[in-house]
C-alpha cells in the first residue's frame, strides 16, 4: 500500500520540486518522540481517589438500588397557584378524609403488585378483602408491615406459605395512609371503628413492635391481640385535627 | 536521553503528506471559519432579541424561537463538526504517514461542499420554521440521513489510513481520533432513532439530551485532546510522559461517555437510577481530565514559557483550561442541591458554550495555528493579529460563560419558586444576558481577526519567511519557538 501510495503521488511530487524548501515550517519541526512510561506522581492518585469517592457517594446515594421502578422522590411541593386574573384561587377543599385516604391508594400502588389493586390477592398471595388480619385491630397490621411475614400463614380460612416483605423504611404518615387505604376500603370495620390510622399511631407501631427481629411467623403474630388498636388520638374526619 | 533528529527522508515524507492534504484541509478550515462568523452574528442576534423582544418584530424568521436554533445549528454542524473533520483528516494523514492520492483529495472537497449545502439548508429551514425543536438536533427529520451519510463518506478514509499505518505503534492521538469517527455516527443514529418514537416524549427529551452530552464527549472531547497531545510534545520537543496513562484517559472517556446526558434530568420522570448513574458518569470522566491533565503538565515541565511565544502551544492549552472547566462544573451540577437552582437554566447554555467555543474551539484554533503554515508553505501574517485573536476570545469567552452562569442563577432560583411568575424569573437574569450579547461581539471580533489572516494565507499572502510569526518577539533574526524561549529565561 505504502508503495502504492508514493506511486499515486509522484506527478505530484515531479510537480514540486523545491517542496522541501518551501515548508520551511516543516524543517524545523520536531519529530515526535516514541512516548513513554514516566510515572505521573502522587498528585493525580490522590485526586483520582477523591474523584472515585465523590461519584461512588452520590451514586450509590441517589440510585436506589437501581430499581425501575424508584422514581427521585422530591420534597418539593407546589403552593396553589396565585390568581393571576383575579380569579378564585383553586383550593384543594375535599375533606381530610378523602384526601388522606387517595394518598393511601398512591401508596397501596406498591402492595397491588401482589395483594391485586381490588385487594382479592392471588397467585400464592393472600387476599386483603374478608382477611381476618385486616379486620381486626391495628396492632397486628402494624406489625405485619413493619417486619413482614415469613412462613405459613391461614388467611381467610386458607394456608398460604410465603414471605411479605417489610416496609419500615417508608415514612409514619405513609404507612398511616395506606393502613387508612387498606382498612376503609378492603376490610369490614369493627364496631365504633372509623378505621383511620394516624402518623402518632405509626409512631406508637414503632416502638412497640421494637423487639422483634426479622419477619414475623404465625405464632407470633397470633400472640399479638386480635382486636389490639395502636394508641393514639381519634382525628375528625373532616380536618383531620384531634379530636 | 538521545535526541533524534528527523532526517532527510522524514522532512520530505512530512512535506508531501501536508502538501496532500492542503485542498480538502483548507477547504474544511475556510468554510468551517464562515459558519463560525455567521454563527457568532446569530448569537449575537439571539441574545439581542432576548433583552429586546420586540425587535425586528416583522420578520417571523428573526425571532428567538428561530435564531437560537439556527445559531446552534450553525455552530455545531458548520463550525465544529467540520473543523474536527479538517482536523482530524490532517492529523491521522501525518500520523499514518498516509499521503491523499488526487482523487481522494477531490472527492472529500467535493463531499465538503455537500457537507456545506446541508448545514445551509439545514440553517434555512430552521428559519423558515421546520425546525423541530430539539436542542443540536434542530433540522428536519428527512435531513438526518443526508447528514450521516455525508459524514460517514466524509470520515470512512480513517480506517484504511489506520489500517495502512507505515509507523508500528500506535500513537495516542490516533486512538482519540478514530474513536471521534467511530463514536459519532453511533450518537447520531441513536439519537435519531429514538427521538422519532413519539411514543415516548420523556425518552425523546433523554435522547436529546444525551446526544448533547456525547457530542462534547465523544466528538469534540477526542478531537481536542487528540491535538493536545500532539501539540504539546510537539512544541516542547518531548516525548508524551506517559504512555499508559494516555491510554487510561482514552479509554475512563470512551467508557463512561455514552452514561452522561440524563444527568440534566434530575428528578425527571426517569428512573432515579437513570440520572444518578449518567451524574456519576460525569463525575468519573474527571479521572480523564486528571489523567490527560497531569499527562500533558508533566510532558511541558520545565518548558512553560514556550506558551509565551508559540500560538499553537498558547490556544491549546487555554483550551484544555476550558476543558477542565467544562467537566468540572458539569461535574457539580449534578448534585441536587446545585440542580435545583440551575437546571433548565441559562447555565446550560453557558456549559454548551463553554464546551463548543471555549474548549474545542480555542483547541482547533491552536491546531489550525499549526497546521495552516505547513500545509500553505507560508507564514502567519502578523503577530498582533494572532494576540488580538488570543485575548478577544478569551475574554470573549470568560465574559459568556461567567455571564451565562450568573444569569443561570439569577433565573433558575426563581423558576423553582411557583408563587413567581416565570417573566420575572427571565427578567431577573436580564443584566446578564445583556453581558451575554456584548461578549458575543466580542468574540466576533476576534473571529474577524484570524478570518481575515486564514483568507490572506489561503490565497497565498501569508508571509514568506523560513521563521515561524510568534506572538512575541516574532520575525527578529533565527529562532524556533524554544529558542526564544530559551533565550527569554537567560536573559
Amino acid at each position: 500500500m505504502s508503495d502504492n501510495s508514493e506511486e499515486r503521488n509522484l506527478d505530484y511530487e515531479a510537480g514540486t520540486p523545491s517542496v522541501v524548501d518551501m515548508h520551511s515550517a516543516v524543517r524545523r519541526e520536531k519529530i515526535l518522540q516514541p512516548s513513554g512510561s514516566e510515572s505521573v506522581g502522587l498528585w493525580p492518585l490522590i485526586f483520582g481517589a477523591i474523584i472515585l469517592v465523590a461519584g461512588g457517594g452520590f451514586l450509590f446515594k441517589n440510585a436506589n438500588g437501581f430499581s425501575n421502578s424508584t422514581y427521585i422522590e422530591t420534597t418539593y411541593v407546589p403552593a396553589p397557584r396565585p390568581p393571576s386574573d383575579g380569579g378564585e384561587e383553586l383550593v384543594d377543599d375535599r375533606p381530610w378524609i378523602e384526601k388522606w385516604m387517595g394518598e393511601g391508594k398512591k401508596v397501596y400502588g406498591q402492595c397491588a403488585a401482589c395483594h391485586m389493586a381490588g385487594g382479592e390477592g392471588g397467585a400464592g398471595n393472600p387476599p386483603l378483602v374478608g382477611s381476618e388480619w385486616v379486620n381486626g385491630g391495628t396492632q397486628r397490621l402494624g406489625a405485619i408491615l413493619l417486619h413482614g411475614v415469613n412462613g405459613p400463614l391461614t388467611v381467610a380460612g386458607q394456608s398460604y406459605n410465603g414471605v411479605m416483605p417489610a416496609w419500615s423504611t417508608l415514612s409514619d404518615k405513609k404507612l398511616a395512609q395506606v393502613i387508612t387505604y387498606v382498612r376503609r376500603d378492603f376490610g369490614t370495620l369493627p364496631d365504633g371503628d372509623d378505621g383511620i390510622v394516624t402518623v402518632e399511631m405509626i409512631g406508637a407501631a414503632r416502638e412497640m413492635f421494637k423487639d422483634q427481629s426479622g419477619a414475623y411467623n404465625e405464632a407470633q403474630l397470633l400472640a399479638i391481640p386480635e382486636d389490639g388498636n395502636l394508641p393514639g388520638a381519634q382525628v375528625d374526619p373532616l380536618t383531620g385535627e384531634a379530636l | 536521553m538521545t535526541v533524534q533528529q528527523a532526517t532527510e527522508e522524514d522532512i520530505k515524507d512530512r512535506a508531501l503528506v501536508d502538501r496532500s492534504t492542503r485542498f480538502p484541509v483548507l477547504f474544511f478550515f475556510t468554510s468551517a471559519l464562515a459558519w463560525l462568523f455567521v454563527s457568532t452574528v446569530l448569537g449575537f442576534a439571539s441574545a439581542l432579541k432576548l433583552r429586546n423582544p420586540g425587535l425586528f418584530e416583522e420578520a417571523v424568521f428573526l425571532q428567538y424561537g428561530r435564531l437560537f436554533p439556527m445559531h446552534m445549528t450553525a455552530l455545531v454542524y458548520g463550525w465544529a463538526i467540520q473543523a474536527g473533520i479538517g482536523v482530524l483528516l490532517w492529523l491521522m494523514a501525518r500520523l499514518t504517514r498516509y499521503r491523499l492520492s488526487a482523487q481522494e483529495q477531490g472527492g472529500l472537497v467535493v463531499l465538503g461542499h455537500v457537507w456545506n449545502a446541508l448545514v445551509a439548508i439545514a440553517v434555512i429551514c430552521i428559519g423558515l420554521g421546520f425546525g423541530r425543536s430539539i436542542p443540536w438536533l434542530d433540522m428536519p427529520s428527512w435531513m438526518l440521513p443526508l447528514f450521516l451519510l455525508t459524514y460517514a463518506a466524509l470520515t470512512v478514509w480513517v480506517f484504511p489510513m489506520y489500517k495502512n499505518r507505515r509507523s508500528g505503534s500506535v500513537y495516542i492521538s490516533e486512538y482519540y481520533l478514530v474513536g471521534a469517527a467511530v463514536w459519532f455516527p453511533w450518537i447520531f443514529i441513536t439519537a435519531s432513532a429514538l427521538i422519532g418514537q413519539e411514543a415516548a416524549p420523556a425518552m425523546a427529551a433523554g435522547a436529546a439530551s444525551w446526544f448533547a452530552s456525547n457530542l462534547v464527549y465523544f466528538w469534540m472531547a477526542p478531537i481536542a485532546l487528540a491535538v493536545a497531545y500532539y501539540i504539546v510534545p510537539k512544541i516542547a520537543d518531548r516525548p508524551v510522559h506517559s504512555y499508559g496513562v494516555a491510554k487510561f484517559g482514552f479509554w475512563v472517556l470512551a467508557v463512561l461517555a455514552g452514561w452522561t446526558g440524563f444527568h440534566r434530568f434530575y428528578g425527571g420522570p426517569f428512573a432515579a437510577w437513570i440520572p444518578a448513574a449518567s451524574g456519576a458518569a460525569v463525575v468519573f470522566i474527571l479521572l480523564a481530565v486528571v489523567a490527560t491533565y497531569s499527562n500533558l503538565w508533566c510532558t511541558l515541565r520545565g518548558k512553560t514559557q514556550l506558551w509565551e511565544f508559540s500560538p499553537s502551544l498558547r490556544f491549546t492549552a487555554i483550551g484544555m483550561l476550558f476543558f477542565a472547566g467544562y467537566c468540572g462544573l458539569s461535574a457539580l451540577s449534578i448534585f441536587p442541591g446545585v440542580q435545583a437552582k440551575l437546571q433548565f437554566s441559562f447555565f446550560q447554555n453557558g456549559l454548551d458554550v463553554l464546551a463548543v467555543y471555549g474548549f474545542f474551539s480555542m483547541t482547533i484554533f491552536g491546531a489550525m495555528y499549526f497546521i495552516v503554515p505547513r500545509i500553505t508553505g507560508c507564514e502567519w501574517p502578523s503577530a498582533g493579529s494572532i494576540r488580538n485573536h488570543f485575548w478577544y476570545s478569551t475574554y470573549g469567552i470568560l465574559t459568556l460563560v461567567v455571564c451565562l452562569l450568573v444569569a443561570g442563577l439569577a433565573q433558575g432560583g426563581y423558576l423553582a419558586q411557583p408563587d413567581i411568575p416565570f417573566s420575572t424569573s427571565f427578567l431577573n437574569a436580564g443584566p446578564w444576558v445583556i453581558g451575554s450579547a456584548v461578549a458575543w461581539v466580542l468574540i466576533g471580533f476576534s473571529n474577524l481577526w484570524f478570518f481575515g489572516q486564514m483568507a490572506l494565507m489561503f490565497i497565498g499572502k501569508g508571509k514568506k519567511s523560513a521563521n515561524p510569526t510568534l506572538i512575541h518577539g516574532g520575525g527578529h533574526g533565527d529562532h524556533d519557538p524554544q529558542h526564544v524561549a530559551e533565550e527569554a529565561v537567560a536573559s
